[in-house]
């Protein structure tokens, strides 16, 4: 009898506590989530870990993504990697930095290697696990992630002096359930 | 432990994100009185039983974690292998990585070394353009005709980092046509190697190219080279046609080119310097006019370009080019040779306008007398769908009494066409020419090309 009394007087007692961390857990429970999904719809441009660039103006990325740019400050070589059609990321890439679809980007490539002026062209990648283990092996590598597929074996760099997730930040991509 | 509790994590986070925290705190609440009962006088020997039990399960569980990674691993090699690459525009693509390219992706701890070329394997990498056409017109003595085009093969390697190599080689059919001499059979197929090029990439301010190139004469000659896929007429204009079609300027040299951005932020200037043998100058010509191997005298041709690239208005491009070379036709005196070109062009993928003007400037020396030949294009086109139409008019008009190019005189009038892009690399092309004449009839002429890329 006294047990059970013990027992309820506890659980009257944990009642009010119980619930107040309840709410708190599922308080954070949600931020977490739209922190997530922030991560999910924002678009990281990474480099390798050993480029010196923590930043680039819009303008400077579409020089750079448009191959007009083929170098570092560093000397080394850019290296451009795509991934391939069908991806959202890729799209989104096409629409909010090169302004092109499919075939205008493929003829822009095709005429700036013709003309001489894109020294090399894209490194097509079939994942973003490539994508991320490509830049990781290639120091003049510079790519694209969905901020969530980011880890520590790249670099992300500001965008205007933005870095994903920060307010202003241009380069965003639909979730993925969406695709 | 570790390797287990991140495979649990990965598989349960995208279901568990939001219930687990809750869930743990209402497991600990209903833990809580329980733990409350329990006697702390609990056997030791029994705990370190069970933490023994739970190690050795652990490691199990680890051992077989690691045996899945490796069988999932092999299906996916499987998979790669039996499945050729499929991509569809509405979904992402499988994975197609293939065993040994995953292998070459995956991180390393050392510093990846540089890139080397495989004695193993071709660096080789070729793209084709081509076209045939279908073209009559109203000049006497011509017949309508199916022609074979340029077969052109584009081959580019990268040879390292900083080199690459380039060249346009050319199978074309039909005589050769300089300044108005006509070599060669009608029929007969020939081999030109049209660029070969090393280039080496210091930085984006400097770039070095040495072997045969196009000369950065204006806009067009280095826009389009020698395929008519790219351009959106059937032919080059008139000034800017190949030494050996009848055209009035070196389109080639062969020497050693610099070129590269300068510094000036959002104005976007690039220049190009070259130097190279320029054109062979000794008339009347039956041979190449490009001098390959032989300069015909130690004088060497220059010419320096400039343009821009403004920010703010993406597409547009203005620049000049001055060339000087010093020509030496035979059984005359020398002749100074100056170009000067401007062109101002705005290319977007919808909308091209092209502007460019020129004039040769020949002094014979010793002579009182210069000849100044000008010239110019404006080409206008709108993509509306797969078409686009187009409209260009052109005028060049040489003195009759030129020194080096005598036959050209004066040509003008316009050219109205359509482009159709029957698909991505396929475009089909109808275009008609009115072409006035100095003291000859004016030329009717129409054609119909299907030009491509392979």
């Amino acid at each position: 009898m006294l047990r059970r009394a013990h027992v309820l007087f506890i659980l009257v007692c944990a009642a009010p506590l119980g619930g107040a961390l309840l709410g708190c857990a599922f308080a954070f429970a949600q931020f977490t989530a739209h922190e997530q999904s922030a991560a999910e719809r924002n678009l990281a441009i990474v480099v390798n870990l050993s480029n010196p660039v923590n930043g680039l103006t819009t303008a400077d990325l579409r020089r750079v993504f448009l191959g007009e740019r083929g170098h570092w400050p560093n000397g080394r070589r850019i290296t451009l990697v795509m991934l391939e059609p069908g991806w959202p990321e890729r799209d989104a890439v096409l629409s909010s930095i090169y302004h092109m679809d499919e075939t205008e980007f493929s003829n822009h490539f095709l005429h700036g290697l013709f003309t001489g002026e894109v020294f090399v062209s894209p490194k097509t990648l079939s994942t973003p696990e490539g994508v991320r283990k490509f830049i990781f092996n290639v120091p003049g590598a510079i790519g694209y992630l969905r901020a969530s597929d980011v880890d520590k074996t790249v670099k992300v760099i500001r965008i205007d002096e933005r870095l994903p997730g920060e307010k202003g930040y241009k380069l965003h991509v639909p979730p993925r359930e969406n695709r | 432990m570790k390797p287990v509790l991140q495979t649990l994590g990965i598989a349960m986070r995208n279901r568990w994100t939001i219930e687990t925290p809750a869930l743990l705190l209402l497991a600990m609440l209903v833990a809580a009185p329980a733990l409350l009962g329990q006697e702390p006088a609990a056997s030791r020997a029994s705990d370190s039983q069970t933490i023994q039990l739970l190690l050795e399960r652990v490691a199990e569980l680890e051992a077989k974690v690691k045996k899945m990674d490796q069988l999932e691993a092999r299906v996916k090699q499987l998979e790669a292998e039996k499945q050729p690459p499929v991509s569809t525009p509405s979904a992402p693509a499988p994975a197609q990585t293939t065993a040994a390219s995953e292998k070459e992706m995956e991180p390393q701890e050392e510093p990846p070394v540089p890139e080397r070329m495989d004695v193993s394997k071709t660096l080789l990498r070729i793209r084709g353009f081509g076209d045939i056409n279908l073209h009559g017109d109203s000049q006497k003595g011509d017949t309508t005709s199916f022609t074979l085009g340029q077969l052109n093969l584009f081959v580019t390697s990268d040879i390292s980092e900083r080199f690459k190599f380039l060249s346009e080689i050319i199978f074309e059919g039909g005589p050769d046509n300089i300044y108005g001499v006509t070599t060669g059979q009608n029929n007969t197929f020939s081999v030109d190697v049209e660029r070969y090029l090393i280039e080496y990439s210091q930085s984006d301010y400097f770039k070095l190219a040495a072997g045969r190139w196009h000369t950065a004469i204006g806009y067009y000659n280095t826009a389009y080279h020698h395929s008519t896929w790219f351009q959106t007429a059937a032919d080059r204009p008139f000034l800017f046609a190949f030494e050996d079609r009848g055209g009035i300027l070196p389109i080639h040299s062969v020497g050693v080119s610099a070129s590269g951005l300068i510094p000036s932020g959002r104005l976007g200037l690039h220049y190009v310097a070259e130097v190279g043998n320029g054109r062979a100058s000794r008339t009347p010509l039956t041979e190449e006019p490009v001098q390959n191997v032989i300069d015909d005298q130690n004088h060497k041709a220059y010419n320096l370009a400039l343009f821009a690239r403004p920010e703010a208005v993406q597409g547009l491009q203005v620049g000049f080019s001055a060339y000087r070379d010093l020509l030496a036709p035979v059984g005359m005196p020398r002749v100074d040779e100056t170009i000067l070109a401007a062109h101002a062009v705005f290319v977007r993928p919808s909308f091209e306008w092209l502007n460019e003007a020129l004039v040769v400037h020949h002094a014979p020396l010793g002579l009182p007398r210069a000849f100044n030949t000008p010239g110019f294009y404006s080409q206008v086109s709108k993509k509306f769908g797969s078409y686009r139409p187009y409209f260009r008019y052109q005028y060049v008009n040489a003195s009759n009494t030129e020194p080096i190019f005598p036959d050209i005189k004066l040509r003008q009038g316009p050219s109205v066409g359509v482009r159709f892009d029957a698909s991505e690399w396929v475009a089909l092309k109808l275009q008609y020419d009115y072409t006035v004449l100095r003291q000859q009839p004016a030329v009717s002429a129409l054609a119909m090309q299907i030009g491509f890329t392979f």
